[in-house]
C-alpha cells in the first residue's frame, strides 16, 4: 500500500515539475495599449504641440513644487521617436500649444511590487504564520509605464478632452533599453491608423 | 520527463500487484495522456497537450460491465506570437501565454466487447461528471483568469492487453465534452492514453 502511495505521489510531483513556464526575457512582457474617441475627426486636423520634457509622475504634486523629468538622453530619444511617428501620420509640430489643434502629453511612472512569500506557508505550519521570519527573503519587481495622451480643447469643449491614449507597460530591467522603448512607441502608433491626418 | 513516468509505471507494475488480473474483480489504472483541444479550447490553444495523466478505478458489476471513476489532469499551453487584440476602440499588443488545466472527474462505465478471459480486451466506455477548467491568459504583467466547473460527458474506445496475470497495458482514445458555463463556452478535447492497469 505504501509503495502504491509513493508511486502515485511521484507521478503527481513529476507532472508538477514539467508545468509550462512563461516569459524568459524582459521584452516578452512588454505590452502596448491604445484607446481613442471614435467620434473625433482626426483627419480634419493637422497640427500638434508637445512639451520638450517628459514628466515623471511620482505622487501627488504639492503646490509650487516642480515635477521631475526623464533624464537625458532618454528624454530626447523618446520625444524624437514620438515626433517621427506623428510626422509620418501627417501631423505638423507647432511650438505654441495654444495654436495647435492637439497637445500630446508624455509621462512616465514606475511601480514596485513586493511579494511576501511567507504568507503562503500558514497552511503548512500555523506557528510560522505571521511572524515575519521570512521578511528578508522578499522578491520584488519594478514595472514602468509610459503614457502618451492627445488632448483637444477649444470653443467646442468645456474642458480639455482626451481623444487618444497610448500606453506602454513593461518590466524594468535596471538599464534603459532604447530599442525596447522605441519599438513600443512605434507599436502604439502602428495600431492607431485612425490618427492619420490629411 | 514523460519517459521517466513511463519507466516508473512499468517498474512499479512488477511489484505492487498481488492478484491475478484474470480475476478482474477490480483494477486501478494509471495512464499518460496526450490531448488535443477541439472547439473553443482548440481555438484558444491549438498546440497539443503533452502533459497529462489519468487515474482510473474500475470494478466488475455484471458480466462484461465494469463501472468506476476517472480522475484526470491535462495541461494545455501555448505561447502566442506578438499580436494585437482589439475590442471596440481599445487595442492591446503583446505576447500572450495561454494556459488551461482541465481536470475531469467522472463516473464511468466500460463494456468489454470480448470475453473477460481473453488476452486482448477491447471495450467501449461512457462517462458522466464534471470538468474543472482553469484558464489563464498572461499578457505583460497581467493575468486574466477563468475557472468554471462544467457538466461533462465522455466517450471512450480502448483495449486492455494482458501482460501477465497481474497487470495489463491499457490504451484508450477518449473524447471529453464539457458544456457551456456562465464564463466559458463548452470545453472539449480528444485524448490518447497509454498506461498500466493493476488488479487490486
Amino acid at each position: 500500500m505504501k509503495k502504491k502511495f509513493i508511486f502515485y505521489l511521484s507521478i503527481i510531483v513529476l507532472m508538477g515539475s514539467c508545468y509550462p513556464n512563461g516569459a524568459d526575457y524582459y521584452e516578452e512582457l512588454d505590452i502596448v495599449y491604445t484607446d481613442y474617441d471614435d467620434e473625433f475627426d482626426f483627419a480634419s486636423l493637422g497640427t500638434y504641440s508637445i512639451p520638450d520634457q517628459i514628466v515623471k509622475i511620482t505622487g501627488e504634486l504639492l503646490e509650487g513644487e516642480d515635477p521631475e523629468f526623464v533624464k537625458e538622453p532618454q528624454n530626447s530619444q523618446m520625444l524624437a521617436k514620438i515626433e517621427s511617428n506623428m510626422t509620418a501620420l501627417g501631423w505638423t509640430k507647432t511650438e505654441d500649444p495654444a495654436e495647435a489643434d492637439l497637445v500630446l502629453f508624455p509621462a512616465v511612472w514606475t511601480n514596485t511590487t513586493i511579494y511576501y512569500w511567507y504568507d503562503y506557508w500558514c497552511w503548512y505550519y500555523p506557528y510560522y504564520c505571521g511572524w515575519g521570519w521570512g521578511y528578508p527573503s522578499v522578491s520584488s519587481y519594478t514595472t514602468g509605464t509610459f503614457v502618451m495622451t492627445l488632448v483637444v480643447d477649444g470653443d467646442n469643449y468645456i474642458d480639455p478632452a482626451r481623444v487618444w491614449t497610448g500606453a506602454v507597460n513593461g518590466l524594468l530591467s535596471g538599464s534603459y533599453n532604447v530599442t525596447r522603448v522605441n519599438n513600443a512607441i512605434d507599436q502604439a502608433f502602428k495600431q492607431s491608423p485612425y490618427l492619420k491626418t490629411n | 520527463m514523460m519517459k521517466k513516468i513511463l519507466v516508473l509505471m512499468i517498474f512499479c507494475s512488477l511489484f505492487i500487484t498481488t492478484k491475478s488480473y484474470a480475476q478482474q474483480e477490480s483494477y486501478m489504472s494509471l495512464q499518460y495522456s496526450v490531448s488535443f483541444g477541439t472547439g473553443d479550447l482548440g481555438d484558444y490553444i491549438s498546440a497539443a497537450s503533452w502533459r497529462g495523466a489519468l487515474l482510473e478505478y474500475r470494478s466488475a458489476v455484471k458480466g462484461k460491465l465494469m463501472v468506476g471513476v476517472d480522475l484526470g489532469w491535462n495541461v494545455f499551453y501555448e505561447k502566442k506570437d506578438y499580436d494585437t487584440y482589439s475590442v471596440g476602440t481599445e487595442s492591446l499588443s503583446g505576447i500572450q501565454y495561454r494556459y488551461q488545466n482541465a481536470v475531469p472527474i467522472l463516473v464511468a462505465a466500460d463494456y468489454l466487447i470480448l470475453s473477460s478471459e481473453s488476452l486482448v480486451k477491447p471495450y467501449v466506455g461512457l462517462g458522466i461528471g464534471t470538468i474543472y477548467n482553469e484558464r489563464s491568459t498572461d499578457m505583460g504583467m497581467y493575468r486574466w483568469k477563468e475557472n468554471p466547473w462544467q457538466f461533462a460527458l465522455k466517450g471512450e474506445l480502448g483495449l486492455l492487453y494482458e501482460l501477465s496475470y497481474r497487470s495489463s497495458v491499457k490504451f484508450a482514445a477518449k473524447y471529453y465534452n464539457g458544456f457551456k458555463s456562465n464564463s466559458l463556452d463548452g470545453q472539449s478535447y480528444f485524448s490518447l492514453n497509454l498506461g498500466m492497469a493493476w488488479v487490486l
